[in-house]
């Protein structure tokens, strides 16, 4: 008869899981109010969310205080609280504070059902925080699901329109697709090591001499990320998905969504794959350079907007990419560079997105020629539209062109050919991607309203903090790019 | 020489679960190709029922009491009265269905057969002379649910994060309003 071993309580450092906890609270708490007050409570949920997003952010603040004390590792290295994981943090709650003000006035005059939306926002965060620490393969796993359920869900959330039926039910069916690709990769790894951690799976790699399972191991987990990240060819859900989920939902996937798959791409790849550089960076080299280029060529012919921002999501997400691709020789800058351009890409995106849904409530329309006058009647929004479109499109002295430039740095730093040949591929794309931004721009500017309206647009309070938030920092990015903390080193050693 | 004599030289203490192993990766396969080939929706989940049974059964051999006793209990308890139940509740038709089949099979077919070879090789290239160990230590449910609440603490409290949203956004999507 076996004895199992006494039962050892696990020391927890509270303070370092104390964002997770905190977050935790205030949803289990939004959930009490919206059961106990019901109709009643519909007015408060969405600032009592994006309250509870910022009261969040200070445990995050005081970790970051105390960073003598970093990294925390606990349970035996299978949660890291780092400065690559505090920002990221503050990148994730930041983001769904702004979704929260895109969504507030979306959900209530679209009656839909409110207090639930807040909800599974609030318990897709907590996934996006429990990513940026975990460190070994379950952790990456459960987040990755908690990310992502409450996302297939909330994409259908407009349950009359069958566009958004559509979006949500194509997100699931290749989300879970992804998942089992994923996780066969995972399981490979585990049989490798035998120990889950990513620390521990490195040496297990090194050690081992069958390239053929490596490389099977590798690929569906690359593989499997790819598709959260819609890397192409595995970007084909995230048109539709993104054209029928509720426009801030997609602003969410957009931003915060796409940014936790590459927080998991990046850990895995840095932290459990150093050795394998031969093996992963020819991989995520072809992906980066299809998924900027092909994502460019189809934005081109869109004419719905969100579609449009769609396909250069898809393209941004082959720049993010790129560093990846020769992360063997400079890791640390690989990931700085990734972790600068999202938090960049969020602010000028979430933008572009807050614009969107502010001039969808005149013009009823998402189609790019709907944008026709925009500067004539709305001349405050077309100017923030064309200062979050010349930051996509990379144009100084906007945030963009920061994180282009970071990107094209660690791309050359290796002095390598294929480094030179990227960063190629990535200028040449960077013209493509400004030719479609400007034909928004021109539409703005310079074409008459085509129904000869020009009654105002109304900028509610939550837009107009909304839209003051993500212009600032897309503006302060830009001109002082050292405000972004610097995330350090991302591979901790094992206790 | 026979396949008995075979296994047998192999590694003799291991004989019953060898010849139990076969036949229970036999039923797996087969019952996992009627599952897709079948044109009855009814017939496919019952075949289901086999794989995973089968798969349950593949955990035991393993000495893994505690998986082979969730996949027992979540995957054939839950998820197929779950499917069953939708077949019956949907419009779904039950009994022989002509249309089951449309013409991407044979590309599926293609790339399942693909996927085999490369995983094959792979597995084979990496495990091939491998051997089980002289003795299995089974893994105690105690073993289990002690790891579950140290070292897996925070997977585990996400999973009831996940559950609770879950089970409100899919209340929010099915209900008629």
């Amino acid at each position: 008869m076996l004895i199992a071993q006494e039962f050892v309580r696990p020391i927890i450092d509270w303070h370092g899981v104390a964002p997770e906890l905190t977050l935790l609270a205030i949803g289990a708490m939004v959930t009490l109010v919206d059961i106990i007050w019901n109709e009643k409570a519909q007015r408060i949920i969405p600032t009592l969310t994006g309250l509870g997003f910022l009261a969040a952010l200070l445990p995050v603040l005081t970790l970051w205080s105390d960073r003598d004390e970093l990294p925390r590792v606990m349970w035996d290295g299978a949660y890291v609280v780092d400065e690559y994981s505090l920002v990221l943090k503050g990148l994730f709650l930041v983001s769904a504070y702004v979704v929260v003000l895109l969504a507030t006035n979306y959900m209530h005059d679209g009656d839909y059902y409110e207090g639930e939306f807040y909800q599974l926002v609030s318990a897709s965060v907590v996934g996006m925080l429990v990513m940026t620490s975990a460190r070994d393969l379950i952790s990456i796993f459960v987040a990755i699901e908690l990310i992502s359920i409450p996302a297939y869900l909330m994409a259908a959330w407009r349950k009359r329109d069958l566009k958004s039926n559509e979006a949500g039910l194509k997100y699931m069916l290749m989300g879970v697709f992804a998942s089992a690709l994923m996780l066969y990769g995972m399981s490979l790894l585990y049989g490798f090591a035998g120990d889950t951690r990513l620390a521990a799976i490195a040496p297990a790699l090194r050690s081992s001499e069958s390239i053929p399972l490596i490389t099977l191991a590798v690929v569906f987990v690359v593989v499997g990320f790819g598709f959260k990240v819609s890397a192409v060819p595995f970007h084909t859900w995230a048109p539709d998905t993104y054209e029928g989920a509720p426009t801030p939902l997609t602003a969410f996937l957009a931003v915060a969504s796409k940014a936790a798959g590459f927080v998991a791409l990046m850990s895995v790849v840095i932290v459990a794959f150093p050795e394998q550089s031969g093996v992963a960076e020819p991989l995520l080299w072809v992906l980066a350079a299809v998924t900027m280029t092909v994502g460019n060529l189809i934005a081109m012919r869109q004419t719905n907007i969100v579609r449009m921002l769609a396909y250069s999501g898809i393209a941004q997400a082959g720049y993010m990419i790129a560093p990846l691709a020769v992360f063997g020789d400079v890791p640390s800058s690989a990931a700085r560079a990734i972790v600068i351009y999202l938090v960049i890409y969020a602010a000028m995106n979430l933008g572009a997105f807050a614009v969107v849904i502010t001039a969808a409530r005149k013009t009823r329309s998402g189609e790019i020629s709907s944008y026709g006058g925009l500067f004539q009647y709305a001349p405050g929004l077309a100017v923030l539209m064309t200062l979050f479109l010349f930051s996509l499109a990379g144009i100084p002295p906007f945030g963009g062109w920061y994180a282009k430039y970071q990107v094209f740095l660690v791309l050359v730093e290796p002095a390598t050919t294929a480094g030179y040949v990227l960063a190629a591929i990535g200028a040449v794309n960077a013209v493509l991607a400004a030719f479609y931004y400007l034909s928004i721009m021109k539409q703005m500017w310079f074409m008459p309203e085509p129904n000869g309206d020009h009654t105002r647009v109304q900028i509610t309070p939550s837009l107009q903090a909304a839209l003051a938030i993500t212009a600032i920092v897309t503006l302060v990015t830009g001109v002082l790019p050292g405000v972004i903390p610097d995330v350090g080193d991302l591979v901790v050693a094992l206790p | 020489m026979s396949l008995f004599a075979l296994i047998a030289q192999e590694t003799p203490q291991f004989l019953p679960q060898n010849i139990a192993f076969g036949v229970i990766a036999v039923i797996s396969v087969v019952a996992a190709l009627k599952m897709v080939t079948t044109s009855n929706v009814v017939h496919a989940a019952l075949y289901l029922v086999l794989v995973l049974a089968s798969v349950a059964a593949t955990y035991i051999l393993l000495a893994a009491e505690f998986v082979a006793a969730t996949q027992i209990l979540v995957y054939i308890g839950a998820v197929m009265v779950l499917m069953l139940f939708g077949v019956m509740l949907t419009r779904a038709q039950i009994g022989a269905e002509d249309d089951l089949n449309h013409d991407q099979r044979w590309i599926g077919g293609l790339v399942a057969a693909l996927l085999l070879a490369v995983m094959s090789y792979a597995l084979i290239d990496h495990y091939g002379d491998d051997r089980l160990p002289e003795t299995i230590v089974p893994q105690t449910t105690a073993e289990v649910s002690d790891e579950i609440f140290s070292t897996y603490i925070v997977p585990f409290e996400a999973i009831s994060v996940l559950l609770l949203a879950a089970l409100i956004g899919a209340i929010v999507v099915a209900r008629r309003d």
